[in-house]
């Protein structure tokens, strides 16, 4: 290794209780390198963070900051010895002002000591200048955008003299020009000697940005501080899930001879959506691609009978249909939803797992027998939820204490349970694992040869090449054209890239 | 037009327009509301709401409830009153044991809610019943009467034209509470945890210490309400505090609380508590039955829930 590691831990171990979450990891991390820490969900990264930042105390194992034993007694010990941390979930408080969030940590010695924040907002400056955020330190957090509000995140960690930076999935809610931006950054920050850790799931990204590279797997190290010199996607995948990517084929399917199973004539919402005109066939899987906030989301939900439909018809089984209710789309059409919001939207996190996956099929089942038996649910789930290789030590545990993983598993279960003739499935991979994911698409693969018709909904280009039969392309609340899939990657994504950005699109507007 | 929805973004611009308009429309039917007495009358009923409401207020923002508001300022009451008959202590010794009782109470509860995880609803419900029992068992239910002139006088006399000296004490504590929450840290933190507890606590704020804070500050309010209470009645009721607790939601939720914590603005609280205070007052002017007080602070609440709602999503649609 080049340089004295600003920071490394031998040998760590994690106990909770019934689990041994890490096995006696190393990490070293040296000063003006951008470090990757990966792992599928549950290979123990979250836990070594923690560790990291003091807010678990690892059970066996040393820490050294300069070569120097150290341990860090809490999140605010390991802030102060120069470990700072970006976390996934934003943690800024909107109605203080950036400066204030930026420096709530050296308020935080005195209680009583007035605050002085035409100070703050001096010492906020050079931070936000050396991120090139061109922001009135006084600007409250809640009248940014979440990009930049990440940006104030880290800018309240530099403020912090870190000299080690962990971020946890810093792109996942970013475009694609605001994450070229953050990285320019982080490649500054770099080269003025800061030591960053860069935990995401988006592989292009790691290999874009980072040079060294440590894999968890199963709590252990798959490889420690490797090099990214001359390792390959292939490589790393192999890393982390122990074998290599099963290649997504994507294979030609004629459906045209199918029965429609939902379809929108010029359908209008009052969310905005003008003049939408799709068709969905049994056993198809139709891809609605677009970027964020043009309204995919928002018109599966208006599908779902959440947002009434204002113009236009909706046919289901070729029969026009309103759908006043989710309920009534989900029991009296078959219409399932699976959202791209699991936590909030998806699961009842304090209920049990069968509790979850059961919901959907209550009714059908408690209208069959009177009333609910839990093994009558179980039998219906419980094959669903095997197969997607669900962890969980009983149905009776609770789905808030599962991983994000095996929570995200579950939510997909409970509308394959309710045995749905259509389903939308909205972002389904964002933040799962490449392992979950590939047994995701196979699922999804698996469900239209078996006659569900599938509106997918993503950003992934791959993965809508990988599962799309067409892509249906929406731009501005309005459907752009469709792109046949041809399984060519450049090919397809300049066809959609003409839909949005061409210039026919802009002369569309019937 | 821009800075009228500027203005109408700020928490007090409302509740200060409801205050000019009610109190033009109540003047217009009844020439005898900003009479002397009238308003001498009003500032005494807003000099103790006022504190009410900031006891609840001071809890909001960090995102809870505190049921036991009335009770601590009851017990509070008790204690000054029962200090000056039964011990003979001077009244500043026993203006300073009630508020200690108060503070004490309030921190009670903060503790309770922090070591147990139990939610501030149930604690704060338990001791209410509980702080309420020592009043009684206590007092028996019978006032103290032996209150001496000096609080008395205090609580009569006037410091110049209308206004009555009660309102000195409650002046200052808004001047106080204002300031700590906008500039000293403890009232940062206190907004800081109410708006997001993981947050706060990653920030390196010791949330524990913050909500116990919060609490006795709660408490030692809702004292100051009680004594205040004692030196108007001049004598030392055991049932002081039983009907404060929807007032002290309204205010502050007419002022623009958020319920859910991180947000709360003591001069809208006031606007509020005023608003109130006009609004039962005028109640009285036109005889109509008081019950139905009862009925318009329920409807008030409901109106300034839904107006907060309105409004929170406003700023939303401008930043987008």
């Amino acid at each position: 290794m080049a340089a004295t590691p600003i920071f490394e831990a031998r040998g760590v171990e994690k106990a909770f209780p019934g689990v041994l979450a890490l096995k006696g990891v190393n990490i070293s991390l040296s000063p003006g390198s951008i470090h990757a820490l990966l792992g599928e969900n549950g290979a123990g990264k979250s836990t070594l963070i923690k560790v990291i930042t003091g807010v678990h105390q690892p059970t066996a194992g040393a820490m050294f900051l300069d070569g120097v034993e150290t341990s860090f007694a809490s999140p605010r010990d390991a802030i102060a010895k120069g470990i700072g941390v970006v976390h996934q979930e934003r943690n800024l408080f909107p109605r203080f002002s950036v400066a204030e969030n930026i420096h709530l940590e050296q308020l935080a010695t005195s209680y009583l000591k007035p605050v002085d924040y035409a100070r703050l907002n001096r010492e906020a400056r050079p931070w936000l200048e050396a991120l090139e955020l061109d922001l009135d330190p006084a600007t409250l957090v809640s009248e940014l955008s979440v990009a930049r509000m990440q940006l104030v995140e880290i800018a309240k960690a530099l403020s912090l003299k870190s000299r080690v930076l962990l971020l946890d999935e810093p792109t996942a809610s970013l475009t694609s020009s605001e994450t070229d931006r953050l990285f320019s950054i982080l490649r500054r920050l770099r080269d003025d000697g800061t030591s960053l850790v860069f935990v995401s799931h988006k592989l292009e990204e790691v290999q874009e940005i980072c040079d060294r590279v440590t894999v968890l797997r199963d709590g252990a190290n798959a490889c420690d501080g490797l090099s990214m010199q001359g390792v390959d996607r292939n490589q790393l995948v192999q890393m982390m899930i122990g074998r290599a990517e099963g290649a997504a084929v994507w294979r030609h399917r004629d459906t045209s001879a199918q029965p429609e199973v939902l379809g929108l004539r010029g359908v209008s919402t009052v969310l905005g959506h003008r003049d939408i005109t799709l068709s969905v066939r049994k056993g198809e899987i139709v891809g609605l691609y677009g970027l964020v906030g043009v309204g995919r989301t928002e018109l599966a939900k208006a599908i779902m009978g959440q947002f009434p439909v204002t113009g236009g018809e909706v046919r289901v089984h070729g029969k026009t249909v309103q759908i006043g209710s989710v309920a009534d789309a989900v029991h009296r059409h078959g219409l399932g939803y699976i959202s791209e919001d699991r936590k909030t939207e998806g699961l009842i996190l304090q209920h049990s797992v069968l509790a979850n996956a059961g919901v959907p099929i209550w009714r059908k089942l408690s209208r069959a027998f009177g009333s609910l038996s839990d093994g009558r649910i179980e039998t219906v789930v419980t094959p669903f939820l095997r197969k997607l290789e669900v962890k969980t030590p009983s149905l009776a545990q609770i789905v808030g204490n599962l991983s994000g993983g095996n929570q995200q598993k579950i939510s997909v279960a409970k509308w394959l349970a309710a045995g749905v003739s259509f389903l939308i499935v909205d972002e389904p991979s964002v933040g799962i694992d490449i392992k979950t994911k590939a047994y995701l698409h196979d699922l999804l693969r698996e469900l239209a040869d078996n006659g569900t018709a599938i509106l997918l909904i993503s950003s992934d280009m791959p993965e809508m090449i990988a599962l799309a039969d067409r892509i249906a392309v929406m731009d501005n609340y309005r459907i752009k054209g469709e792109v046949a899939n041809t399984g060519v990657y450049a090919d397809i994504s300049r066809n959609i890239m003409d839909l949005i950005h061409g210039p026919q699109a802009s002369a569309v507007a019937v | 037009m821009i800075q009228i929805s500027r203005l109408s973004r700020t928490d007090w611009f409302g509740p200060l327009l409801a205050t000019v308009i009610g109190i033009t429309i109540v003047q217009s039917f009844s020439a005898t509301f900003l009479s002397a007495y009238n308003v001498q009358i009003l500032l005494l009923a807003i000099a103790v709401n006022a504190l009410v409401a900031f006891s609840q207020m001071i809890i909001i923002a960090i995102g809870q409830m505190n049921l036991s508001v009335g009770a601590i300022g009851g017990l509070a009451a008790i204690s000054f009153a029962g200090a000056l008959e039964v011990w003979g202590l001077p009244a500043p010794i026993a203006l300073v044991f009630a508020l200690f009782v108060g503070a004490l109470c309030g921190m009670a509860n903060g503790i309770l809610i922090r070591i147990t995880g139990i939610s501030a609803f149930v604690i704060t419900l338990a001791t209410l019943s509980i702080y309420k029992g020592i009043n009684l068992g206590i007092t028996e239910a019978q006032p103290f009467y032996g209150i001496p002139d000096s609080v008395k006088n205090f609580g009569s006399a006037l410091l110049i034209g209308p206004i009555p000296w009660l309102v000195v004490p409650t002046l200052l504590i808004t001047l106080l509470l204002w300031f700590m929450l906008r500039r000293l840290p403890i009232g940062r933190f206190i907004l800081a945890v109410g708006s997001n507890d993981h947050a706060a606590a990653l920030s390196g704020i010791s949330v524990g210490v913050t909500v116990v804070a919060a609490h006795a500050i709660s408490g030692f309010l809702a004292a100051m309400a009680g004594v205040l209470v004692v030196a108007r009645l001049q004598i030392g009721q055991p049932s002081i505090g039983d009907d404060w607790l929807i007032l002290s939601f309204a205010a502050p939720v007419i002022g623009g609380a958020i319920l859910a914590g991180g947000h709360v603005s003591t001069t809208a609280t006031l606007l509020g508590v005023v608003i109130v205070a006009i609004i039962t007052q005028a109640l009285v002017l036109f005889s109509i039955d008081p019950f139905l007080v009862q009925v318009v602070l329920g409807a008030m609440i409901l109106a300034a829930v839904g107006l907060n709602k309105l409004r929170a999503r406003q700023p939303l649609k401008g930043s987008i």
